[in-house]
């Protein structure tokens, strides 16, 4: 047995915190929300040249053709440093659709350029007042001829003003009529005109609103099959989530070294804070969510690459579990720090934020555990072993 | 058991309620210096209907009201949805104060002022290195001519950009191995050239505390509470008035309990009201079950010092349980918003009130004595259990 990132993982990781590192970690984040996007996008040009952007692209397109689990160290490090930017949707969403789905054209256009750091995605879904739920989406697409006519309003699409493109999820057909209804299709930002930019609690990501009035795109545009869409979109969040897990416990990892650090260096009573075990034990239990996170996440990305029988247990386990104990460490950091850590000055208010982010994204922590109970067939097969009373 | 109020008590409400229907304002505004005059506004508004400093002795602009006047006073206040006090620190613990140890002096030129809000107070206690350990501090105060030059730095003071006044710690001497001895309480003046203020951005944005740079900050005997060098047992004694606060605190948590009710049946999502969703109705349960028993130990601690003339150490019991209650409570009104409960202002659900509410919540278990000292408060005095160690 070895469960265990690889060498190559390993050093990749390495390559990534050291480029992190030089671009000064949160500092990143801290300037992006200030309205100061020159570093990220510096970044983001350095991550490419580093061959993030084509982990999971294959070599055909330009990648390197890798799998889930090579993303995870570079999930874990943009996790860790709070980073802005669209990486999780267009890598782990958007590229594995891509590939599954997408016309030899349409790879064309896009894998090359994606591989290349040219084009990033982001994820037009969620409708105001609604949930994640594929069966209340109502935006609408019209077949005229070779054309498709979208009208609708789409909202907490993120970094909807920073990405180049968007897959854009809307109904083409009722859902009792043919298969659910629902069509995903590639379009550009640029066609977009009503976009407006939402204030959000986590400023690290700009969380946009696009309304659409008769916008036209050809047919060729359509990812996948018209009416299929739900399909294809419960595959890609099997690959989102996992790599959700992964930045979740990138985050934690930073947390409870933060936390750590300071316990030691903080005197309160002629005595490092870290002696009392109040502190201690606390971040002693962040520990074990962290790495209780990370196995889970490694597990279910592991799975997801080979196909095994229960990935997506794995996978809704790993982020209903991660997500939650990533808000209670970012929360708990904020109250190990004291006064200090209630400040904009403290990264800890980073943390919480972007913990609350991801809360809620593409699904929510009940939704997950339904997600894992499915997986598990806990509902519809028959009990291994009957309780009789005597 | 009877938790019914006398006659006389209902009385008392009725006459604030009806006060408050004709005094209250009806429009708050919103930019930050608008804001803090109109808050200034109110503070005299409820000082000159006899509405602020009711437990005062009436020599003092008080009503000499009794413990239950008390209660009802925060029960109608956060009923009417009355804009904050902005004169906490004074109202709440150094008018008190001053009233139980301060000179004859120092009542007649503090008090009226402080009621009135014409002089607006701050207290200045945590050091960068003296937080939890308040007897750590190190800015010192010494004696030149017939001055006092004070120097070092504080943090974390709340209302330290607006105030007038200062209820500052200092050390006057120091006494090996003794760190609670040679600290003396100052009322330092803030308009002065020795002060500088500079404001502190919260992790919600907003900037209510400061850091406090004292270079040769002045200072006279007058100014000095109780007697030089013996300024922790003038800090007892204000703490012991910083509890009475808790009541405002245990009513509004109440209030805002009953506002997320009122939030899940309003709040849809794809149609269907949060709390038509049996997870979620399930957790109101138990935060309503959670949220009454705060309340009612509350009232049960209120019964002992009703019977006992004085407050006992459970009432650090109150702050505990509702600072940690308060955060969850908040927690989930934003959790369960779904995806949109990560916009924020006008963008989000209820103009993120629960939002901010949230975040801000953070703050209310580090403030005023960490959770953590709180539990110690508890499990020594209340439990007595052994004593930490500490150097
Ligand atoms: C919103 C807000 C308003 C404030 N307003 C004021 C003000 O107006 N004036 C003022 O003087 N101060 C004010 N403070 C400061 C406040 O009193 C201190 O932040 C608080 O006492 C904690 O001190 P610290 O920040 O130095 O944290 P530390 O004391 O360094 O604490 C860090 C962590 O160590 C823990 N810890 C410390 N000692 C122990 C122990 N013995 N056992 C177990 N755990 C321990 C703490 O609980 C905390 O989790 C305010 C703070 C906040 C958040």
């Amino acid at each position: 047995m070895d469960f265990s990132l690889n060498e190559e993982q390993e050093m990749f990781r390495n390559y990534v915190r050291k480029c992190l590192n030089e671009a000064g970690q949160t500092m990143v984040a801290r300037e992006f929300t200030s309205g100061n996007t020159s570093g990220f996008l510096k970044l983001q040009r350095k991550l490419a040249e580093l061959g993030c952007t084509g982990i999971t692209i294959s070599e055909e397109y330009g990648g390197l053709g890798l799998g889930a689990l090579d993303l995870v160290p570079v999930l874990e490090e943009f996790g860790r440093a709070v980073l802005p930017g669209s990486y999780l949707e267009t890598m782990a969403f958007v590229v594995p659709l891509l590939e599954k789905y997408g016309t030899r054209e349409q790879k064309e256009t896009y894998l090359p350029e994606i591989a290349a750091g040219e084009r990033s995605f982001s994820v037009a879904w969620v409708e105001p007042n609604k949930s994640y739920d594929p069966d209340v989406i109502a935006c609408q697409a019209e077949v005229k001829g070779n054309s498709l006519v979208i009208n609708g309003v789409k909202t907490l699409v993120p970094d909807g003003n920073h990405v180049d493109s968007l897959l854009l999820i809307v109904r083409t057909a009722d859902k009792s009529v043919n298969g659910d209804g629902l069509s995903l299709v590639l379009i550009d930002v640029s066609e977009v005109t009503n976009l407006k930019t939402l204030s959000s609690l986590d400023e690290t990501r700009n969380v946009t609103e696009i309304t659409f009035e008769n916008v036209e795109v050809p047919m060729t545009h359509v990812l996948g099959e018209v009416n299929q869409g739900c399909s294809a979109l419960k595959e890609g969040l099997l690959y989102l989530h996992a790599a959700t897990s992964s930045v979740l416990v990138g985050s934690m990892d930073h947390i409870v070294e933060m936390s750590t650090e300071y316990a030691k260096i903080r005197e309160q009573f002629g005595q490092p804070i870290g002696r009392f075990q109040a502190i201690k034990h606390r971040i002693v239990d962040m520990k074990l969510d962290l790495e209780t996170a990370r196995s889970l996440s490694h597990y279910a990305n592991w799975a997801l690459d080979t196909n095994q029988q229960d990935k997506e247990a794995a996978i809704y386990s790993a982020r209903a579990f991660a997500t939650e104990a990533n808000i209670r460490l970012a929360s708990h950091n904020i109250q190990n720090h004291g006064g200090i850590g209630f400040t904009m000055e403290m990264d800890c208010h980073l943390f919480l934020k972007r913990a609350r982010f991801y809360e809620n994204y593409m699904g929510s922590i009940s939704q997950f555990r339904e997600d894992v109970s499915k997986g598990l067939r806990w509902s519809d097969e028959k009990p291994s072993f009957q309780l009789t009373s005597k | 058991m009877d938790f019914s109020f006398t006659k006389k008590e209902e009385k008392f409400r009725l006459e604030l309620r009806n006060w408050l229907e004709e005094n209250l304002p009806t429009s708050w505004p919103e930019e930050e210096e608008a804001y803090i005059s109109f808050l200034k506004d109110w503070q005299k508004t409820l000082a000159e209907g006899g509405w602020a400093g009711i437990t005062w002795p009436e020599k003092y602009g008080g009503k000499n009201a009794t413990l239950m006047q008390e209660i009802i006073y925060h029960q109608e206040m956060v009923r009417a949805d009355a804009p904050p006090t902005i004169n906490y620190v004074g109202i709440h613990m150094v008018g008190p104060t001053l009233m139980q140890i301060g000179t004859e002096e120092q009542k007649e030129r503090y008090i009226k002022k402080l009621l009135t809000g014409e002089e607006i107070w701050c207290q200045g206690y945590s050091e960068p290195n003296a937080g939890s350990d308040l007897s750590a501090i190190k800015t010192s105060a010494v004696k030149d001519g017939d001055k006092w030059l004070i120097n070092g730095q504080k943090v974390w003071t709340s209302y330290g950009h607006i105030a007038d006044r200062c209820f500052l710690l200092a050390r006057t001497s120091q006494v090996p191995g003794k760190k609670h001895r040679g600290i003396t309480v100052f009322l330092l003046d803030m308009n002065q050239p020795g002060v500088e203020v500079r404001p502190i951005v919260q992790l919600d944005g907003r900037q209510e505390f400061n850091e406090v740079y004292l270079t040769d900050a002045v200072c006279y005997d007058a100014d000095i509470v109780g007697e030089v060098d013996k300024g922790w047992q003038v800090m007892i004694s204000l703490m012991l008035h910083e509890r009475a606060g808790i009541g405002a605190e245990v009513f509004t948590l109440e209030k805002q309990f009953n506002n997320l009710v009122a939030m899940t049946k309003e709040y849809k999502v794809d149609g269907e009201s949060l709390i038509e969703n049996a997870t979620i109705r399930q957790k109101m349960a138990d935060l309503y079950a959670r949220s009454r028993g705060a309340i009612l130990n509350y009232y049960r601690n209120l019964t002992n010092t009703l019977k006992n003339g004085q407050p006992g150490a459970e009432s650090s019991i109150d702050k505990l349980l509702v600072s940690e209650l308060t955060k969850e409570m908040f927690e989930f009104a934003v959790s369960i918003q779904g995806p949109h409960g990560i916009l924020w202002k006008e963008d989000a659900p209820f103009n993120s009130q629960w939002q901010e509410k949230y975040l801000y919540s953070y703050g209310t278990t580090i403030g005023g004595g960490t959770s953590e000292i709180q539990r110690n408060t508890i499990g020594e005095r209340v439990l007595g259990l052994p004593k930490d160690l500490r150097a």
